[in-house]
This record gives structure tokens, sequence and C-alpha cells, in this order.
């Protein structure tokens, strides 16, 4: 008489052959994907075989498989703005008591203590983006935007009250921040919503209004003054302000018609008492 | 009706409700997108659309049927009471919250991320958090799923658990695995960025980190549908299964590897080596295994039961199977939708050329010819299955259920087919809006609004399909007593532990996982890359 097998004897085989085929499937992954390919493929392209596999592994920038370009042209950067961690947290830490005292000391003169400017030529900064604000006063501050008063106001303020000064007037509430429902024509407001694509021009609140997308320094424009905001489109247009990065305002503004940019100047100015 | 009858209807409901809104939202969408409805409504509304739309039908259709059907297999296949069934409630009612929170989130316009999150953006906490008590609610799910089956081992010891909760138990272990990937990216990097308490997010990790959970996720989906076709479908045709060794070995393929495989979606970022990617583009050729299996299994299934019925010769056995019951019916045109869907996906996961379709609309019309279709088909007819044996009632008629999955079918062709050819056209996905002046989209336009037509007949099932419930629910005819689970041809009386529990196959994983996912995740803090701006959308 033969004993039956015990019942974990069958199960042996399972538990051997199963690890070695899957440990082995991905070994043979690994040989394959970050040996063999990547020494054959650098050797076509004059990568030695250390360099490939490093590249291969992702411990090197670029492909194994073709040379790495390197650009050699000096960069000449429009602002000195950079979005560090460390910037970010400069505005996190703002304070908004010491902005409020520096707004009363330098700026409710022309913006007023609550953001609304004393005249049209300049822009109101109330519930402005924190990060808008601190933009412009640092290209103010290092020379990429100039202006007969701002220049000088603004290299009379360190980073930190830069920053104060921005949380101040991003606290400071708007009063109606979807003009879109206060009527407008409706080609101004397919401007403004979708943008042009015959002409390569990109809607307007793609980017300029609170949560929307693009770069995280471009201001909401909402409530802005008609006057200011019709001088800076026609300034970008020209050329003669040039502190957007990539150039992307003096290329959109260069394609608006004057009407254009009388119509979205006072689409974003509706609301405005 | 018993407790658990409800418990299993109030998941289901909740999750078919969400399918019906979003299956509206959908058809809007589709409409803007054509010449038909150019410049109707707003890019925000677009994206505010396209994120209910996704989270309803990736998060909550899909999380809720498997957790109602999963309740209802463990009490059914196992022949016993289901343990917790306090603890089940009280998820089902954290995950209700959760399901509301985010919602009304999206609808006041503070989430428009769309149901993949795309870190640096960020939406309110609240959508988070919302979306998190769903995820909990599931784990409590896959905890009870687990006790369940061991409960049932320690009073059937040697014997063989099973098959549909075999494969239930192995889709909730997998869900385990995968939801780590997504609740790490969520705890560790987007809601404190969404809560302000950093500034930066580093979106490679971030990415890798959805990428663990973003393959898998999609077996998770599809998981129920197997079980259907291996436990279901063979009984409603008639005959038996050919093979429970085969329907163990499937689930534990999809159970290896669905995870190790996610940087494939990763092809096209900078921040993976190409000899990363090729390991895990390799694994990903082998999630195929248990689809070849199930290729072979379930039409020697069907070939029995049409043998059984009359079928002679090499295909009549085809024409002799019981076509106008909806789980046989179902079942074929999924199997005819996986085909299409699988070789679209082969294309995907190929280097070369994904580098083709990426980012068009060819990915787009993919995932949901595979989940839209090969899987929410089967949904359907898991619920005209067991929606009697929760209700007692009968359904009265099977026509308007066979005219639903018809219709379910046709539309899915006609939408997704022209929506591949237009992503091979080079159309743009995550798009708002489209410039029908230009002459190239312009000639997209006909196409765009075939597959439009593919989506109001999806809409038109969806809407039958809720109606055939309704109809359902008042009906008077008692429902059938017979068994729903089919036999196997030689039914298994002792099988090898390895197929019959999960112990090995979870060391494998994490061997598997460690080896695939290591050391793209390690580089991150070895060398951290420069992290982008968070971008708040609320």
């Amino acid at each position: 008489m033969t004993d039956l097998p015990e019942p974990h004897v069958p199960d042996r085989p399972w538990r051997i052959w199963a690890s070695v085929a899957v440990v082995a499937i991905v070994l043979s992954g690994a040989l394959l994907g970050v040996v063999i390919i990547p020494v054959v493929q650098g050797r076509g392209a004059g990568i030695d075989a250390f360099t490939a596999i490093c590249r291969a592994l992702g411990i090197l920038p670029g492909s194994p498989a073709i040379p790495q370009i390197v650009s050699r042209n000096p960069p000449t950067p429009v602002s000195q703005v950079v979005w560090t961690p460390a910037v970010l947290q400069v505005l996190a830490d703002a304070r908004v008591d010491r902005g409020r005292a520096k707004v009363l000391e330098v700026c409710s003169a022309c913006h007023g203590e609550q953001g609304v400017s004393i005249s049209p030529d300049y822009p109101n900064l109330a519930g402005q983006s924190g990060t808008a604000i601190y933009k412009q006063l640092n290209d103010y501050h290092t020379g990429s935007r100039t202006n007969q008063f701002m220049t000088n106001v603004a290299q009379a303020l360190d980073e930190a009250a830069i920053a104060d000064v921005a949380a101040y007037y991003a606290g400071q509430p708007m009063r109606n921040p979807n003009p879109a429902t206060l009527g407008a024509p409706d080609a101004i407001v397919q401007l403004v919503e979708l943008g042009d694509p015959n002409r390569n021009i990109p809607p307007c609140a793609a980017c300029h209004r609170h949560g929307a997308g693009g770069p995280i320094d471009a201001p909401v424009l909402s409530e802005q003054r008609q006057e200011y905001l019709t001088a800076q489109l026609k300034l970008f247009a020209s050329g003669q302000r040039r502190n957007d990065v990539y150039g992307r305002m003096r290329t959109i503004a260069a394609k608006l018609t004057d009407s254009e940019i009388d119509g979205l100047a006072a689409y974003y100015r509706a609301g405005l008492r | 009706m018993r407790g658990v009858d409800r418990l299993c209807l109030a998941h289901l409901w909740l999750a078919f409700a969400a399918f019906v809104g979003a299956a509206v939202l959908g058809v809007w969408q589709m409409w803007v997108r054509s010449p038909l409805g150019a410049h109707t409504g707003t890019p925000g509304d677009y994206y505010m659309s396209v994120t209910a739309h996704g989270v309803a039908m990736a998060y909550v259709l899909s999380t809720f049927f498997i957790m109602g059907f999963g309740y209802f297999v463990a009490v059914t296949a196992l022949q016993r009471p289901l343990p917790g069934q306090g603890w089940a409630w009280a998820a089902f009612v954290a995950g209700v919250i959760g399901v509301v929170m985010a919602l009304v989130s999206i609808a006041l316009g503070k989430a428009s991320v769309l149901f993949t999150f795309y870190p640096p953006l960020t939406a309110t906490p609240w959508f988070y958090i919302g979306l998190i008590l769903v995820v909990a609610a599931s784990w409590v799910w896959c905890v009870l799923m687990f006790v369940s089956m061991a409960a049932w081992k320690r009073k059937n010891p040697g014997r063989p658990v099973p098959l549909a909760m075999f494969g239930t138990v192995a889709n909730a272990l997998m869900w385990l695995w995968t939801t780590a990937g997504v609740a790490a990216e969520l705890l560790y990097q987007v809601v404190p960025a969404a809560m302000g308490f950093v500034q930066t997010v580093d979106v490679g990790l971030s990415r890798t980190l959805f990428s663990w959970t973003l393959h898998a996720i999609v077996y998770f989906w599809l998981i129920p549908a197997y079980i259907a076709f291996y436990t279901m479908l063979p009984r409603a045709a008639g005959g038996r299964l050919y093979s429970d060794t085969m329907g163990r070995l499937t689930f534990i393929f999809f159970l290896i590897y669905s995870l190790p495989v996610g940087l494939h979606h990763l092809l096209m970022d900078p921040e993976h080596g190409n000899g990363t990617k090729f390991i895990q583009v390799l694994l990903t050729a082998f999630v195929a295994a248990p689809t070849v299996l199930t290729i072979f299994t379930i039409p020697a299934s069907l070939e029995i039961a049409g043998r059984l019925r009359g079928g002679r010769g090499v295909f009549g056995w085809i024409a002799a199977l019981p076509w106008d019951r909806p789980m046989v019916l179902a079942s074929g045109l999924s199997f005819v939708m996986l085909g299409f869907g699988g070789l679209g996906g082969l294309i995907n996961m190929a280097y070369g050329m994904n580098a083709m379709v990426h980012n068009t609309s060819w990915v787009t019309a993919h995932f949901h010819l595979i989940y839209g279709g090969t899987v929410v088909i089967m949904y359907f007819a898991i619920a005209y299955e067991i929606w009697p044996r929760l209700t007692g009632r009968q359904h009265e008629s099977f026509s308007p259920l066979r005219w639903q999955l018809w219709l379910w079918f046709v539309g899915m062709m006609v939408m997704t087919l022209p929506w591949h050819w237009l992503g091979l056209q080079g159309q743009w996905r995550r798009v708002a809006n489209f410039n029908y002046d230009n002459p190239i989209i312009a000639s997209w336009g006909p196409l765009v609004i075939v597959s439009l037509a593919g989506g109001v007949l999806l809409l038109a099932s969806a809407l039958l399909f809720v109606r055939n419930l309704v109809v359902l629910h008042r009906s008077v005819q008692p429902a059938p007593t017979s068994p729903l689970y089919a036999l196997a041809v030689v039914p298994p009386r002792h099988v090898p532990a390895a197929l019959n529990g999960f112990g090995l196959w979870n060391v494998l994983v994490l061997a598997s996982m460690l080896m695939a996912y290591g050391y793209p995740i390690a580089q991150f803090v070895i060398a951290p890359s420069p992290s982008a701006i968070v971008h708040r959308t609320e």
C-alpha cells in the first residue's frame, strides 16, 4: 500500500517554479532593457557602454541611443523672478499687517488703501494675485520693467516688503470677480473665453482669472482700469514693455486690433464703480 | 429581502445612478467637441464636465459596483452569511459622503482637475478627501472579502475556494496593492499642496506614483467581467466551465502582471530611463497571458454548451448557443469589443507606436472601448443576472434587455472606432474645443459627428438599462431558483495551496514591484529634480 502524499507536497513545485518564472521574467527584462539594448544602441551613437547603461537606468540624463544635445546659447531673461520653492515660501510667509503699514506709507497715495487707484492711469490692486504683484514689483526693482514713478518706489523695497505688500493687496476684496455677467459684445466675450484660433490668439481667460491655468504670475484682470489696460496692451504691442516671459503678451497684443484692445479693456473694467 | 440583499442593491444603485449622470455629461462633451456644438459653453464648463464624468465613471460606478457584486459573491458562492455587515454599511455611508463631497466640489468649479488629478494642478482639499473616503470604504470591503474567504476555509479545510470568490479576493488584494500608489500620491504630495502646506510638487514622482495605480485599476474594473465569464456564462449558456484551474491561473496572472507595468503610461515622460521603461513594457506583454487563457477557456466552455444543445460541425455550436439570454449575448458582444480594444492596447504598450498615438484621441477611444465596452456591458449582464436573486422578482421579458445590450454595443462601436481613427489623424485629447475653421480640423468634423451619434445611442442604452431594472422591481413573476454558478467539467476536489490562496503570489507581487518600481521611485529621493509650482484651480 502506498501512502498518499502530504497536502503540502504538491504545492512545493508551484512555489519554486512560480518564483523562478516571475523573477526570471523581470531579470531578463532588466538584462535586455538595461544592458544589451542600450550597449548596442550606444555603440551606434558613439556612446560608451557604461554611459549607455547609466542612461538606460536614468542615472545619467539622455537617451542611450542618441548623443545628448547641450545648448550653448547664453540665456537672456526678460525678468529676474524665478519661482523657486524659496521665493514661494517668502510669499507664503508674508505678513499682511506689515504689508498694510508699508502700503499706507508708500502705495496708497496712488493705488488706494483698499487697492482702488485714484487715477484711471494707475492699476487697481484690490484682490490682485499676490504672485502677480510680487513679479511686477520685482521687475521694477531690477529694471526689467520701467516707469517714471514705480522704478524708484520699487527700488526702495526689499524682497520681504514686496511680499508683504503683495499679500496685503491680494487680501483686499474684489466686488465682481466675474465680469462676463455684466454683458459685453459677443466678439469680445469670445476673445476672452475662446480666443481666436485662426490668429493663434489664446483666450485671455486661460491665464487672467483666479484659478486659471498658465503662469502663476499672470494678473487677474477683472475690475481693472480701462485706460491702464489699454495703455499696457499698446506698450506690449509696440515692444516698449518687455518683461513678459517668452514674449507671450508681446506676441498676443501685436495681433489685436485697436478696437479689440478697447473692447477687452472695457470688458475687464466692467463692474468697477 | 435579506439585509445583505439591501446592502448589495444600495451599492449597485449608487453605482448606476452615477453612471447615468455621467452618461449625460459624456454626450454633452461629445456635442461641444463636434462641429454641431462648437463654441457651446466655456473651456471651464468642459473641464468641469470631464472631471465629473471621469470621477463618476471611473471611481463611483466601478468601485461601488465591484463592492456590491463582491458582497453578493461572498454570500452566494460561499453559502455563508456575510461577516461584519455593520462595517459594510458604515463603509457604504462613508463612501456616499465621499462621493457627495467630491461631486459638490466639482459642481462648484473648485475641482476641475480631471479624475487623474494632474499635479501641479490642485483642487479644493474636499475633493481629495471625498475620494479618499471612497477608497477607504473600498478597503473595508477588501478586508471583509478576506475575512469571508478565511472563515470559509476554516470551515472547509482542504476544499477549493469557489472560483467566483477566488476571483473576487484576487481583485480585492490587487486593489489594495493598486491603491497604495495613488494613496501615497494624494497623502504625501497632492493634499499637502492643496492645503497650502507646500508650494511645489515633484511632478515626476506624482506621475510615477499614479502610474502604479493607473494600469492595475483597469484590471480591478475588468475582473468582475472575467468572474462572470468563468462562473456565470457557462451556466447561462447551458454548459460547464472547461477548466477551473485556468480560471484560477487567470486571476493570479492578473494579480501579478497588472501591477509592475504602469510605467508604460509614462513612455513619453522624461523622468525615467529607457531601460526601466523597457522592463515594464516587457511585463506589460505578460498581461496578455490571462486574456489568452480566457480566450481559450471560455470559447471551449461555450463549445461544450453549444454541442450539448445539438450544435454540429466546426462552427455549428456557435449558432446553437442561447444568444437570447442576456448573459450569453453580453459576453459575445464583450468579446468582440475586447478583440478590438485588446489590439489597440498592444499598440499603446509598444514604445514606437505609442509615440504616434500618445496624447491623441486614440487613447481616449481605447479606454472607452475597453472599460465602457468590454467591462461595463458585463456589469449590465451581471446586474440582469443577479437582480432577480436580490429582489426575488424575475424579468417579465428579455427583449428590452437584449435591445439595451445591442444598443450599447452598437453605440460603443460607432463612437469609438471613428474616435480611434481621429486619433491617428492627430486629434488631440483633453482639448475643450476645436477650431473647425481650420481645414485639417474641419476634415475631422464628419467623423466627430458619427462619434457623437454613437454617444447618443449609448445614452439611450443607459436610460433603457435603468428602465429595465425599475421594471424588474415592479415585476410580479417570482425569481428563478436555478443555480447561478457554473460547475467545471471536472469539478476540483483538491487544488494546490498556491491555487487556493494568495500567500505565495503576494510575495511575488512584492518582489516584482520592488524590481520594477524600486529604482524609478527611489531616484526621486536620491537625486531630487526641480519641482513644479503648485497651481491651485479653486
